[in-house]
């Protein structure tokens, strides 16, 4: 084995890098302002309301990431009409047709991250809300909303690393993310072995930070929980 | 005795399923009444507060506050509000203290008492504020502004709801069973608060099974059973000289 081909290809897959972060970030970004009309959508209690996130909850979650992304890079330059319009700029661009595809299937699963938190928030604090007289639209951005962003915070946190390894499917439609960076180095060098396993150490040190950035967060985010209920009394 | 009544319920029914728990239930309280309502568990009692302010929703019967009559339509089974706007401001004066006290853990103490008058009715900050520390001086507590409610003991979350209620100014105050998730040591305090509330003269309806706080304090007395109001009075009647054999029963297995 030669690790000097790594040394000499890592500018090209910090490049990579680069790539596959912004398409990370965006999609969880976007993803993640979609997830919440969803959600709320999906605890409406009008029937029609919930009706239409749940299918587009049950499409994303139940179909592969690949044949979405297939879907929008392939599926969409098939109509004229897509052609014609003034999306072609964006859609005929491989790495918009990634960010559609990652954001709308992680808008799906967030969203049912978010349901999950705010219907996990005790029914007496709900109610608490209700007595003072709040209206709907204040008790969600005032208390159940805040509430909730402490719950979703381990398991949101999750989403995104699964996001950034689902991400490695972007180099299936030509871009040059991580993944994508590592099968062109490969294809010149003949080094698959070295190659990726510098490609999954970087994968490895952005999920590192990603959970450090979030136990920082829920750290701030749930201190009101208190250390007393964890820690144990010193008996001295 | 004023002549329109703050509060007046008329034959409220609930039922769940197929079981009726409230089989019409009527009941006046004018300003400055404190009315204890007791009962064996199951008579309703919490049932018929928690159908006041619609945190359930009555299946027949009349609510009015204050001489005016809460708009309500018929739902699937229940009566739903017919006008939010009217139900948020009638609830806006209507406080609601909670057995299991029910604070935002998220929030510290202060924000838990500001919120309401803060953001629900849009109260100055300042005034908001320094009414928010007498009022934590007045349930004792006023050391704990910045702590979460889960370092408080449960006396303590409770008077912090207390002050949570007293802080919207309410003109009527619902006790749903105030002292019953409390450890026995704790109760005291929380009477205590609730005492100092009766003798300010504060229009209260409490859920309780506290029956010498209920003979002290209250103005009047009513005994639930099954349902239906099995005997009311002033609490020298129903706990002196009780009509009823059911309402004899109980109070003889509490004493």
């Amino acid at each position: 084995m030669d690790f000097s081909v790594v040394i000499e290809y890592f500018p090209r897959l910090l490049s990579g890098a680069w790539v596959t972060l912004q398409l990370v970030l965006l999609s969880v970004v976007l993803g993640g302002i979609f997830a919440l009309p969803i959600a709320l959508a999906r605890i409406s209690p009008v029937a029609w309301v919930r009706a239409i996130p749940f299918g587009y909850i049950f499409f994303f979650r139940g179909t592969p990431l690949l044949v979405q992304i297939f879907l929008v890079y392939y599926g969409a330059s098939q109509f004229e009409a897509v052609k014609n319009s003034i999306f072609w700029p964006i859609l005929k661009e491989p790495f918009w047709c990634a960010i559609i595809a990652f954001t709308l299937n992680t808008s799906a699963y967030t969203a049912e991250i978010f349901r999950g938190a705010i219907q996990a928030i005790p029914k007496g604090e709900v109610e608490a809300c209700k007595v003072l007289g709040m209206t709907k639209v204040q008790m969600y951005r005032r208390i159940l909303l805040p509430r909730a962003f402490g719950i979703v915070l381990p398991s949101y946190g999750n989403e995104i690393i699964l996001m950034l390894k689902g991400s490695a499917l972007a180099s299936t439609i030509t871009i040059l993310d991580l993944t994508g960076m590592a099968r062109t180095i490969i294809a010149r060098t003949y080094t698959p072995i070295e190659i990726f396993l510098a490609a999954g150490a970087i994968y490895l040190l952005i999920s590192m930070l990603v959970i450090f950035l979030f136990r920082q967060i829920e750290l701030r985010q749930n201190r009101y929980l208190g250390t007393q209920s964890i820690q144990l009394e010193d008996k001295s | 005795m004023a002549t329109t009544p703050a509060l007046e319920l008329i034959n409220i029914h609930k039922t769940f399923g197929d079981v009726e728990v409230l089989k019409g239930i009527s009941l006046k309280a004018y300003d400055g009444d404190v009315i204890s309502i007791l009962g064996s568990s199951g008579s309703g009692k919490s049932t018929f507060l928690r159908c006041i302010n619609l945190l359930e929703n009555p299946t027949q019967g009349q609510m009015i506050f204050n001489g005016s009559e809460l708009d309500l339509v018929r739902g699937d089974v229940d009566l739903v509000p017919n006008n939010m706007k009217q139900l948020t401001q009638m609830r806006q004066k209507i406080g609601f203290v909670f057995q299991s006290f029910n604070l935002w853990p998220h929030m510290t103490i202060l924000q838990n008492i500001v919120e309401g008058p803060l953001h629900v009715l849009k109260r100055p900050k300042h005034e908001v504020m320094a009414y928010a520390e007498h009022l934590l001086e007045k349930v004792g507590i006023a050391e704990k502004k910045h702590m979460y409610p889960n370092q408080l003991s449960g006396g303590q979350q409770q008077r912090v709801a207390i002050a949570r209620t007293l802080a919207m100014d309410p003109q009527v105050i619902l006790f749903d069973e105030p002292t019953s998730a409390l450890d026995p040591e704790l109760v005291g305090e929380v009477l205590g608060v609730m005492r100092n509330l009766a003798d300010e003269g504060r229009t209260m309806l409490i859920v309780t099974h506290e029956m010498n706080f209920a003979r002290e304090v209250s103005s009047d007395v009513v005994f639930l059973h099954q349902g239906k109001v099995e005997e009311k009075g002033t609490p020298e009647e129903v706990f002196g000289s009780p009509k009823s054999e059911r309402c004899k029963a109980f109070i003889s297995s509490v004493f």
